[in-house]
């Protein structure tokens, strides 16, 4: 039984592992013990132990949600160059981005079970068993296309690994039509995440349709610089070859997509400022304050900060061919959007609410301790698929890693007919 | 351990289709979004049981509300024939605030018959119909009034009502509404805050 | 209890489901399964694919519980909407003088919880001089403390839901647990709403409110006349709203808020009746709705008597 062996394969490889990686293990579960010790607290006391209030009825689960929905859509990053252009060097690596897509939706899907007042309710969201409210609300939509998604990935996941594990090629037609529906699904989670916050035309913060590229620009940006820190870890722990070339494309992309997502930001707030109405409110509550509510005012303009930065570090050839300057880069990037998505897109959009209540919200310690949690239990799957990933699909032999990169010309330009 | 390289995976270079795959991709991304932004069907549902609703009674007027016994009935004190009509400060009700235009009590209250009111012909009315009197100046409000939309009523929007008449709301003899105490504030968001935390061994006290 | 006859059938099953919902949670060790948590609550389908006898069931099961809850009969209603009838709303900006009454009135009679504190009017208050030009339900300060009101040179300004025609709240909700009844009520299945709060962001008038922890509502002041999907205790963890007191005005009595309104600036009535008062000011005052530039068409008017 070839799945038989597969799954003892599996287990072994999650399993067994160096003193190091038990280690890592147990550290990620007291995360996970932290986390599961604030929603008790949520769980007994209600919601109430949140920051939140009816004002501001979102905060950082919804934040983070849809920046984590975001990093699961930039496996795109990889596909497209991967699977659409055939570009060797990210196509070698393309079942890591898939792995980092699935740790981050099961994250996104894991804080909106922590945000929901009734998630043993959840399935009253599913199709069939439920009664989704499709195609009229964007929750919905948004639920069905990220579960689509996650079960999508880990199909070709485990396909793709099942089929190194037999050491036998995959079925081309199989393999690169869910490869290639991944692409638009991508797409779709991150849009429909944009989706869920632009059409309420209740809060104007929110409702302006260049939310969404701005959602899938800046996603473009977080997801490749996760992967690229992640990627050189893996290097390190796993020693398995990345090519730098792949690392540099990646970069060289982010750096155009954070030019995209700049732009984007740059529309909306001279918009904005110069529209000056009373909607105005809510971008200067995130960026001066009002009155004396100024609580978020720094981390905007560090997040701003970030990205400029990012973007300068990542554009310049010598930064970014730098390894410092290209993680600073990377990180700085992941932290930019990360304050733009998590922080500044839900909170000064219920800051101050319909009825004009400023209510600053701060997440409560339980919301942090659950938060935190997720972020183990993220880690954790994405631990535990590369360790199975990382002998099947990397293996030692890596004389190609000596061959120069293939072509000093970049994919990007190339006229596809040159292939 | 199988070594074989799953990555190259046995696929050919993309050759010219690469193009056509993108555009194919790009529409059906298009396809997903515009489901998600498409036409909405409503459905209609099951109706559960409803009551019908009352008849449409005739109006019940809701009468001014009784006068004091020592003040009511008049006669027990204005027993003499005819009032002095001249206006002047008077021994008597110094509880009256008189802040009606340029009112005086004798333009409303009959000089004769001490328990009645009277309209601008000398025609008696009722102090529980004092409305008859009211509307001769503020006949303006009549249609409001009868549609229920100046003053207030209280019961059935469908069924039996009570239409307040003026004076249930008005004093006669100083119209204006006086200024009320305002019931609490609401909380501030901020003010909402978990008992329970923070004092945990309190959690969930009810009130005993 | 209404319906003597929906006792004997369906509790043998109820019973069983409950022992069985109790060991599942004792198992699990979920901190909610003392909280009552079982399985026929968990398996219960939205209210409008409910049965006449789940329905019935249901409502027995609710009286049966507030009831021991809250010490003293309560009834669980579920009228339906009547034929021909749309509910609307008007409020006399000229009148309203921000005392208040309405608010306590209404939490009084749809069991709006004490603590935390749930209220489903709000009254905003504005600079007259301001308010002549323009009025923002934003603009607004609900927190007012005066000894006397109304206040020199302000004006006053109730809100509360608007039961819109095209309200924005239904079409978030990702379960359908809110949905808007033939007779324009806007009203929510306190059983099915999964708490997450999306129809709380895309409602423009902050009509809505989540029930943050299990509201504490004193046995004594609770109105034993309820609706299902109205002022019925509300459990933790959903959203609640004002419902036009659903249990009043479907047997044809006037909202808490108009009867309790000092001032009479309050109208209630039926919007597809030419007689009726709301038709009448429609017709001959000057009426605005808030926000109308969002096109949820109010049928909440506002209006200068």
């Amino acid at each position: 039984m070839n799945i038989l062996n597969f799954a003892i394969f599996s287990v072994k490889a999650v399993v067994q592992g160096s003193r190091a990686y038990y280690a890592w293990l147990a550290f990620l579960i007291v995360l996970i013990l932290i986390g599961i010790a604030g929603y008790s607290q949520q769980l007994i006391h209600g919601h109430i132990v949140a920051g939140l209030r009816d004002p501001v009825p979102w905060g950082i689960f919804i934040g983070t949600y849809a920046f984590f929905v975001g990093v699961a859509a930039a496996a795109v990053a990889l596909a497209v160059p991967g699977y659409v252009y055939h570009w060797q060097p990210i196509k070698e690596i393309v079942v890591l981005g898939e792995i980092i897509a699935i740790s981050a939706v099961v994250m996104s899907i894991l804080f909106v079970m922590a945000d929901l007042g009734h998630p043993e309710r959840f399935w009253h969201l599913l199709p069939v068993l439920g009664k989704p409210n499709l195609p009229r609300s964007m929750i919905a939509m948004n639920v069905l296309i990220l579960n689509a998604y996650l079960v999508l990935n880990l199909i070709i996941v485990t396909y793709f690994l099942y089929c190194s594990f037999r050491g036998r090629p995959y079925n081309r037609i199989f393999f690169m039509t869910l490869m290639l529906v991944s692409i638009p699904a991508a797409i779709s989670i991150h849009a429909t995440t944009a989706f869920i916050f632009n059409v309420l035309p209740s809060r104007p913060y929110w409702n302006s349709a260049i939310l969404v590229p701005r959602f899938i620009a800046s996603a473009l940006c977080a997801g490749p610089a996760l992967m690229v820190l992640a990627f050189q870890v893996l290097r390190k722990v796993a020693r398995i070859s990345i090519k730098d070339a792949a690392l540099l494309k990646m970069t060289e992309m982010m750096a155009i997509v954070m030019f995209v997502n700049l732009l984007l930001f740059f529309a909306e707030v001279i918009t904005e400022y110069r529209s000056a109405t009373a909607h105005t409110i809510h971008i200067r509550y995130y960026f001066e304050g009002v009155e004396d509510h100024v609580s978020l005012v720094g981390w905007a303009w560090t997040g701003a900060a970030c990205n400029v930065l990012a973007f300068l570090l990542l554009l310049l050839p010598q930064t970014r061919k730098y390894p410092v300057t290209m993680n600073l880069g990377c990180f700085l990037a992941f932290v930019g959007v990360f304050i733009e998505k998590g922080i500044g897109l839900v909170l000064p959009g219920f800051t101050p609410g319909t009825l004009g209540e400023l209510y600053e919200y701060a997440p409560a310690f339980p919301e942090l301790m659950i938060s935190v949690g997720i972020a183990g239990v993220g880690t954790l799957v994405f631990t535990v698929l590369t360790k199975i990933a990382v002998p099947l699909a990397f293996h030692e032999d890596e004389e190609s890693s000596q061959e120069p990169v293939s072509s000093p010309m970049e994919w990007s330009q190339r006229k596809p007919v040159a292939y | 351990m199988p070594s074989q390289g799953a990555g190259a995976g046995g696929i050919g270079p993309g050759g010219p289709r690469a193009p056509w795959v993108l555009l194919a991709v790009v529409i059906l991304a298009f396809v997903m979004l515009a489901v998600a932004g498409g036409p909405l069907a409503l459905r209609t549902e099951r109706p559960y049981p409803s009551r019908p609703l009352g008849l449409e009674p005739e109006p019940a007027l809701l009468p001014p509300p009784p006068i004091d016994d020592e003040y009511f009935p008049c006669e027990d004190c204005h027993e003499e024939e005819s009032a002095d009509p001249k206006v002047r400060e008077l021994d008597e009700h110094d509880n009256i605030e008189l802040a009606h235009g340029d009112l005086w009590c004798l333009d409303c209250h009959d000089a004769d018959q001490r328990d009645l009111l009277h309209l601008s012909d000398a025609s008696p009315v009722e102090m529980a119909e004092s409305w008859r009197l009211c509307t001769r100046c503020h006949a303006k409000k009549i249609p409001d009034w009868r549609a229920g939309v100046h003053g207030k009523r209280t019961g059935h929007w469908r069924g039996p009502k009570e239409y307040w008449t003026c004076v249930v709301c008005h004093d006669p003899h100083s119209p204006l509404f006086k200024p009320l105490e305002p019931r609490p504030p609401p909380k501030r968001a901020s003010e909402i805050q978990l008992r329970i935390y923070g004092e945990q061994e309190e959690t969930s006290d009810e009130e005993p | 209890m209404k319906n003597p006859e929906r006792g004997a059938r369906g509790a043998s099953r109820r019973e069983f489901l409950k022992t069985a919902g109790a060991g599942l949670g004792a198992v699990a060790g979920v901190p909610g399964a003392a909280q009552g948590f079982d399985l026929e609550s968990f398996f219960q389908r939205h209210f409008r694919e409910l049965t006449q006898e789940d329905l019935d069931d249901l409502l027995l099961r609710l009286e049966q519980k507030y009831s021991k809850q809250y010490r003293k009969p309560v009834q669980v209603g579920a009228i339906g909407p009547n034929d021909g009838v749309v509910f609307g709303y008007g409020l006399d900006i000229s009148r309203c003088i921000g005392c208040r009454r309405c608010v306590y009135a209404c939490i009084e009679e749809n069991n709006q919880s004490r603590d935390p504190e749930i209220h489903w009017i709000r009254v905003l208050e504005y600079e007259r001089e301001h308010a002549v030009r323009s009025i923002d339900p934003d603009e607004g300060n609900p927190f007012y403390d005066h000894d006397l009101v109304p206040a020199e040179g302000k004006l006053y300004l109730p809100v509360a839901c608007q039961q819109c025609e095209n309200p924005p709240c239904v079409a978030a909700c990702p379960t359908q647990a809110t949905w808007q009844e033939p007779d324009g009520i806007v009203v929510i299945d306190y059983d099915w709403c999964i708490g997450c709060r999306y129809c709380m962001a895309a409602c423009p008038y902050g009509a809505r409110h989540f029930n943050w922890r299990e509201p504490e509502i004193p046995a004594e002041e609770i109105n034993p006349d309820t609706h299902i999907i109205g002022n019925r205790p509300r459990p933790h963890g959903v959203v609640e709203k004002c419902t036009f007191c659903i249990q009043r005005t479907r047997k044809g009595r006037y909202p808490a808020c108009v009867e309790a309104c000092p001032v009479g600036a309050r109208k209630f009535g039926n919007l597809l009746d030419p007689e009726s008062e709301i038709r009448y000011l429609l017709e001959h005052k000057r009426t605005f709705a808030l926000k109308a530039e969002l096109a949820t068409n109010p049928r909440f008017f506002y209006f200068y008597g």
